[in-house]
């Protein structure tokens, strides 16, 4: 996840020479004063292969918004079926409709799983919001901890530095699917007695687990930042007309901190997605509920004779994960002034 | 004998192998399909063949040498090998067959298939007297530990003495048969309240002196349980993770809920032993396998598949594997039954337990925990499984039991318990398990339940039989899978209801069903199976505390270099005393 510090060039100030948008017209009328985001925000919008990317995002933010909704629609539900009468469990267990033997099911548009006889359809629905609830929300704490982290370390120097800094390594060297293989069976335990919010402590435990690993790139990038940006005058003078350091981290340093912050969300997405997929392919992520991974687990078991099984949950992981990353490099490139054109 | 945890939902009937039915389908080929499987009933009994002399009959074509490794799919495995807590279907095949040995065992007739009763530390099948109630054995002076120190009757009365001691081993088979039949005087607990006068050692012979007539002695001997334990350095559980053996094979290493490594045992004399080989050099038993991959390393043509053996094979696969491993697929009977247990002393009305049953969704259930309807398991209605004698065909209700979610709506109704909830624990770490917890949900609910499920992912039993456990407390259906220890309802029934047997998971407990269990017992030998009979009818009918659910058959598979690969129909799992590899 980490990526090249981008030079204090890029980055908007709050001084008042707004840099010129290189669209404008060549002295045809008053230049329009454009922030840094604004121009980033124009470039990408001018990347097909962003436009793209971002329609895709989209259409799996909707299905995963409204998968209870689409799921009514088409008449499916999670939750096991009915296999003594879908499947053919005296020959091979395949399902009696739909795929893999027989042609489209109108009734389980995706088909069947073998073994439960549950519908891959709901499955799949409810299984893109596990994952991009999973994936946004440890976005979003990650990135919350690493910008506080950085911003500290870097503007407070010292001795606050050298122990963030040391937290920082430190978490970089905890394996953190070990982590997660222990912390799994203690939560069994102590939610067991509570089945009714064992599968929110389920989906925190993951996020506190992907966002406690997934924080320091954020931070030594942040903390980078603003080791070059505190030294620059406008900080300076900040200082000594006696702004509060809080102030002036939160006013002075943040705003200018907002690209490099934006680019690293974009490219954690998808690496949290895939990250909660595996995790729940090793049966340590989320076991209550709907999950790509989990069903790619199951999966793999009829790949032979059921490839779709396994293909369903795949396609959608690859695509949104492809996308993602694209989406990432495509606003890394916007905001990189070695780009503009 | 206690099935495993997670069969849960499951059972199996099935006793005394009929090996022709197991074996199987003559040429094993590749056309055949599960569907023309059937579920397959035990036999009644066994031989006994007192005079058996070792070494064990030659197996035709067996070579020596090769390493085992056993898949053992959906089951932790012992959570210790003490011999006198062995009290589990796939514990004791292990450790009797391989490194534990007793008074007596069991040998597979080679000609006729079926399992029958020889010696083995006895040099004959015991002398009772003529009312049963004091048995003689003589021990051979020829038999070693693995130490090289001989076994002495001192050991052996030792090891009765342990039985004994419900409190140390919580699971052990002593607390039913021991404490119930050999008269060690009242309250005796075990060793620390040192000597039980009711057996004496002259000699190289062994006497037991019963409170009551005991004709299963030679039965009960079979049993590690009462085996020899050294006199020292036997301290549980220490011992229990390193047992001393004395059998063709030693404990290598034992990592429970992981493997259990065999090796040879170098001091085991195949001439005192009339039923056991040592054909293979090393055995690995690996617990808590997912069932799919076990099935995918036989279906492949790996080095590793060839000497592969698979506990359990999946019914998703079985087509497959039926095709691919020939004789090495092989359905086993035993009489073995699941129950589902609702708490005696949480839901008091009958109706509501009929309910459950009503709602009990049997073919998907089954399907989802990855067993064959109408071939692995079939629908039960009585405690004692079929083939058992005296065994009454009955129905608790009035008619089978099918999923009939209406009928158990209404009768939650009549009993005004709309709504009642459910709470029962299942393993969501393993995909199989939760797919069956789920589809029995589902049943629940459609018949008005409301459905709590605990996620639990240790053993179930031990959990049952902890009494400070909160989600113990909170259980209220909870459920047993049993085999019978003996072709007898002697070792089905009182395990099963008596007040205070750990198996009795649904705490069950009337004051006449314990009185006429204690009456059963003194009545004439052949009288006493129509009377078990009786009493599993008046269980059913009047109390009906657990819920057969299934009998039992189970599907081994084998690599294609495991030769006279066979179950054994005495211990309702794999015959491991017979089997070698091709060389």
């Amino acid at each position: 996840m980490s990526l090249p510090p981008v030079s204090s060039e890029t980055l908007g100030h709050l001084s008042d020479e707004a840099p010129q948008a290189p669209e404008a017209g060549k002295g045809k009328g008053p230049v329009k004063s454009q922030s840094p985001l604004q121009i980033a925000f124009g470039r990408l919008r001018r990347d097909k292969v962003a436009v793209a990317c971002a329609v895709i995002v989209l259409f799996f933010v909707l299905i995963a918004i409204f998968a209870g909704v689409i799921a009514n629609a088409v008449g499916v539900e999670t939750g096991p079926g009915s296999p003594a009468t879908e499947l053919d469990y005296l020959g091979d267990g395949m399902p009696l409709n739909g795929p893999p033997h027989y042609g489209f099911d109108p009734n389980h548009p995706f088909g069947i799983s073998p073994s439960t006889a549950e519908d891959n359809l709901a499955q799949w629905l409810y299984g893109c919001r596990t994952s991009l609830t999973v994936a946004a929300l440890s976005t979003i704490v990650a990135s919350l901890i690493g910008v506080t982290m950085g911003l500290l370390a870097g503007f407070l120097g010292g001795i606050a530095d050298r122990i963030i800094s040391f937290v920082t390594d430190l978490f970089l060297t905890l394996p953190y699917i070990l982590i997660a293989l222990i912390i799994a069976p203690i939560l069994n335990e102590r939610f067991a007695l509570k089945p009714d919010i064992y599968p929110q402590a389920q989906l925190w435990s993951l996020v506190a687990i992907l966002a406690g690993f997934g924080w320091m790139s954020v931070a030594r990038l942040v903390r980078g930042e603003v080791l070059s940006l505190r030294e620059r005058e406008f900080i300076l003078s900040a200082e000594v007309i006696g702004m509060p350091t809080r102030r002036i981290m939160l006013r002075e340093l943040l705003p200018n901190l907002v690209a490099p912050i934006v680019v690293a969300v974009s490219l954690m997405l998808p690496a949290f997605i895939a990250a909660e997929a595996a995790l729940a392919y090793l049966g340590i992520g989320i076991t209550q509920g709907e999950s790509w991974g989990q069903t790619i687990s199951q999966a793999t078991k009829y790949f032979k004779t059921y490839p779709l099984y396994l293909w369903e949950p795949l396609i959608g992981i690859v695509v949104l994960v492809v996308a993602l990353n694209l989406l990432g490099d495509a606003i890394r490139d916007a905001v990189d002034p070695k780009t503009r054109r | 004998m206690k099935r495993t945890k997670s069969l849960a939902a499951v059972a199996c009937v099935a006793l005394i192998s009929t090996l022709a039915a197991c074996g199987g389908d003559g040429g094993g080929g590749g056309g055949s399909t599960p569907s023309d499987q059937k579920f397959e009933e035990a036999g009644a009994g066994f031989a006994k063949v007192a005079d058996a002399e070792g070494p064990a009959p030659e197996i035709e074509g067996a070579a020596t040498g090769g390493d085992v490794t056993v898949y053992v799919p959906l089951d932790e495995g012992p959570e210790d090998l003490d011999p006198t807590n062995g009290w589990s279907v796939l514990g004791n095949s292990i450790q009797q067959a391989l490194t534990h040995r007793s008074l007596t065992q069991y040998r597979k007739n080679d000609e006729s298939g079926e399992m029958e009763l020889v010696p083995d530390l006895a040099t004959d099948l015991g002398t009772p007297n003529d009312d049963f109630t004091e048995w003689t054995f003589t021990v051979r002076d020829d038999v070693k530990w693995e130490t090289g120190d001989p076994i002495t009757p001192e050991e052996i009365k030792y090891g009765i003495e342990r039985s004994f001691d419900s409190e140390t081993f919580t699971s052990g088979p002593g607390q039913v048969y021991s404490v119930e039949n050999i008269d060690c005087g009242d309250g005796y607990a075990g060793p620390a309240d040192g000597d039980c006068s009711g057996i004496t050692v002259e000699g190289q012979d062994i006497t037991i002196k019963m409170v009551k007539p005991f004709p299963d002695m030679d039965f009960w001997g079979s049993f590690m349980a009462i085996g020899p334990i050294p006199l020292e350095n036997s301290d549980f559980p220490a011992y229990g993770r390193k047992p001393l053996s004395n059998g063709p094979y030693k404990i290598s290493e034992f990592r429970p809920t992981e493997s259990l490594t065999l090796v040879k045992n170098d001091q085991w004399d195949p001439a005192t032993d009339p039923a056991r080989h040592q054909y293979v050099d090393s055995w690995t038993f690996k617990f808590n396998q997912d069932q799919q991959k076990t099935d995918q390393i036989l279906l492949s043509d790996s080095e590793l598949s060839s000497t592969a053996i698979s506990y359990r094979l999946g019914a998703s696969n079985a087509t497959d594997l039926k095709s691919k491993l020939g004789d090495n697929y092989i359905q086993q009977t035993g009489q073995c039954v699941s129950y589902r247990a609702p708490d005696y002393t949480k839901i008091t009305d009958i109706n509501v337990r009929k309910a459950i049953a009503w709602a009990y969704d049997f073919d998907n259930v089954t399907l989802a925990g990855g067993n064959i309807p109408g071939v692995t398991r079939i629908p039960a209605s009585t405690l004692m499984p079929p083939g058992m004698s005296g065994r009454k065909e009955y129905f608790p209700d009035g008619e089978q039991f099918t999923y009939q979610p209406e009928k158990a709506k209404q009768l939650l109704e009549e009993a005004g318990q709309t709504g009642m909830t459910l709470t029962y624990v299942y393993d969501d770490s393993d995909a199989t398990l939760k797919a069956a917890a789920e589809a029995e949900k589902k049943g629940y609910e459609a018949a008005g339940f409301k459905v709590e499920m605990i996620p639990y992912q240790e053993d179930y039993y031990a959990l049952y039989d902890d009494k400070d456990s909160d989600i113990n407390k909170r259980l209220n259906l909870r459920n047993v899978n049993w085999c019978s220890d003996w072709p007898s309802a002697s070792t089905m029934i009182p395990p099963l209801v008596q007040a205070g047997q750990p198996y009795n998971t649904a705490f069950f407990d009337e004051p006449d069903v314990q009185k006429a269990i204690d009456d059963i017992a003194t009545l004439p030998a052949e009288e006493q199976p129509t009377a078990w009979g009786d009493l599993d009818e008046m269980i059913g009918t009047e109390y009906f505390p657990l819920i057969p659910l299934a009998y039992r058959n189970e599907l081994y598979g084998a690599g294609a270099s495991i030769g006279n690969f066979n179950g054994d129909g005495a211990m309702s799992s794999i015959n491991f005393k017979d089997l070698f590899v091709t060389q």
